[in-house]
């Protein structure tokens, strides 16, 4: 079993399905997910939000229009105030990491995230920390995600490039490394580093 | 083998032709009832008297003012808030060895205005101990198993206690209306012996009333109970002894069953029928007491009023107990409170549907809950004894 969360930054999620290669975690605070691309931890394990939902609680109740006799958006919410105990706000991270002896490996972790693990937001420092290699890259390439995967790395890179105060060569190197490992689809590869200019 | 709907479908044309046929004359009886309400004495004495003296085979409401008065939307205060509780259970299984019985309560607090919240939780409850299982006559005897009618009393007894709770921790400044699904009145324990009244109604639900009306002192705190679409006829009832040609009424007497009744021509004709008429969105009709025997008998200062209240298309029936029902404030803060209910829950009080959803037991829950019960009795290496129409019922062959 994994080791169990003892990180003490505020938690962000709790993890509610894991598997290898991805992570769905609930949002302790409606509306409140990490930004696309934003990079998360549980437990031991590195995640890249890869897409976010808000959406009722169970399965069988949808929300419906409430508004049309309201003023504003914040009145919907006020008249009923237990929507935001109904609704939740998801996000799905793809493995792209993991810790172990103070060293970060990107590539999958041997054990999936542990269910109820709490997640966090990974503070700036960890965020450079972790993009000094671009290994995650081919992870993001291949990955099943409900975007297009150029769209993923592009908001990934903005992320990392954010923390760094020279995010322009951090962008340069990243644009080398994704014209390596693409360098037989030169249309994807156009795709992303068009997004980068 | 699944239902031939084939076969259903015939009988379903020859029940709606069958209600189509009867369309005409049940519209003469409302009429009728109409009529009657609407021409009734301003001075009610005479037909109250009639109603104390009469001896009917139906119940009649008690009345306590005009009939046909009508009571506009009181305005809402700017802060308030609404609990409810609701429960579902899981009933004794006579097939299973394992006795017990699993009582879940949701319970909702939801304030609105300057600081809107919500509080929504659900409690399981499992019963398996003897006391919980049979409630015994003091000094021994026959005891009464809780299953079926009693586990639903029980049930209703929880959810109040529920109430008790959430009107305990509830903040003091906001005025606040309790609500519980369905009727006040017990009318299930009527069937049952003595000690049963005393162990679910005296030392249950009126001890809970008891509770809420003493937190109402320091509060405007009122409670109410919602029967959506109502089938009563206690009001329709008072409408027939007011027709009787007879001084004072008696069924038995003077319309024995192979007589014409005079009012026949109210038959069919449902409380909730006369009101839909009479009442505005919004509007609340007098407030009427129940005749019910056990309120009669047991209820005391939370003798229960109720007054039909019009919720767009549909005609609800609230019920308070005499102690909301004669403080003018509390009667009006039901009122408002509820039909804002109504409003904002699209017809149904949303407090209770949010309380519903959080007590809901599913079909799978039930499944889930007996396989949680075995899985733990093998754990143990306790023997799983079920019986043979069980075990058929859930492993199907051909």
């Amino acid at each position: 079993m994994r080791s169990i969360n003892t990180e003490v930054s505020p938690k962000i999620a709790e993890v509610i399905e894991a598997s290898i290669v991805e992570f769905t975690a609930q949002c302790y605070e409606l509306y409140e997910v990490p930004p696309l691309g934003a990079l998360v931890k549980t437990g031991d394990i590195y995640g890249i939000v890869s897409n976010s939902e808000t959406t009722g609680l169970e399965p069988g109740r949808k929300p419906i229009a409430r508004g049309k006799d309201e003023t504003s958006e914040e009145a919907v919410y006020e008249s009923s105030p237990q929507l935001s105990k109904l609704l939740r706000s998801h996000f799905t991270a793809v493995v792209v990491g993991y810790k172990r002896d103070d060293r970060i490996h990107q590539h999958l972790s041997p054990q999936p995230a542990r269910i109820h693990g709490f997640v966090y937001l990974c503070p700036p420092e960890e965020v450079e920390e972790f993009s000094k290699s671009f290994t995650f890259l081919n992870i993001l390439l291949n990955a099943y995600a409900p975007i297009p995967v150029e769209e993923l790395i592009f908001a990934t890179l903005k992320q990392m490039g954010h923390v760094r105060d020279d995010s322009r060569s951090f962008l340069v190197a990243a644009g080398k490394e994704l014209a390596k490992q693409l360098s037989s689809n030169i249309t994807r590869l156009k795709n992303i580093l068009e997004k980068l200019k | 083998m699944s239902l031939d709907l084939t076969k259903v479908a015939t009988q379903v044309i020859n029940m709606i032709a069958g209600l189509k046929e009867k369309r005409a004359e049940q519209e003469k009886r409302l009429r009728y009832a109409l009529n009657t309400i609407n021409s009734l004495p301003i001075d009610l004495d005479d037909l109250k008297k009639k109603i104390k003296a009469g001896r009917t085979t139906w119940l009649v409401a008690e009345i306590t003012e005009g009939l046909n008065l009508r009571y506009p939307l009181p305005p809402l205060p700017p802060d308030f808030t609404v609990i409810a509780a609701d429960g579902s259970h899981i009933d004794v299984d006579r097939h299973q060895s394992t006795r017990c019985y699993l009582i879940n309560t949701g319970a909702v607090a939801l304030t609105y205005g300057s600081k809107p919240e919500a509080t929504l939780s659900s409690t399981p409850q499992l019963y398996s101990e003897d006391k919980d299982l049979a409630i015994t006559p003091p000094g021994g005897g026959r005891e009464q198993m809780v299953e079926g009618t009693v586990l639903g009393v029980k049930r209703s007894v929880e959810e109040c206690k529920a109430l008790v709770d959430l009107a305990s921790s509830l903040p003091p400044q906001n005025p606040a209306l309790a609500l519980l699904d369905g009727t006040l009145i017990l009318w299930g324990l009527e069937a049952y012996p003595d000690f049963v009244t005393d162990a679910l109604l005296i030392n249950g639900m009126l001890k809970c009333l008891d509770t809420l009306k003493g937190f109402s002192k320091d509060r405007r705190l009122a409670l109410a109970s919602y029967i959506s679409y109502p089938r009563s006829t206690d009001v329709l009832n008072v409408l027939r002894v007011a027709i009787c040609p007879n001084d004072v009424p008696d069924c038995d007497k003077f319309c024995p069953p192979e007589h014409g009744r005079d009012c026949e021509g109210l038959n069919g004709v449902r409380d909730r029928d006369i009101f839909m008429n009479l009442l505005e969105d919004g509007e609340r009709s007098a407030l009427f007491i129940s005749p019910s025997k056990i309120v009669k008998n047991y209820y005391n200062e939370h003798k229960v009023y109720f007054f039909y209240l019009r919720v767009g298309g549909e005609i609800a029936r609230v019920e308070i107990p005499q102690w909301a029902a004669e403080n003018e404030e509390l009667l009006n803060l039901t009122h408002g409170l509820v039909f804002d209910q109504c409003q904002r829950g699209h017809g149904y009080p949303v407090a209770l549907s949010e309380a519903h959803e959080q007590a809901v037991v599913t079909g799978a829950d039930r499944e889930n809950f007996r396989e949680l019960v075995e899985s733990t009795l093998t754990e143990e290496h306790l023997p799983i004894a079920s019986s043979g129409k069980s075990a058929s019922k859930r492993t199907r062959w051909v």
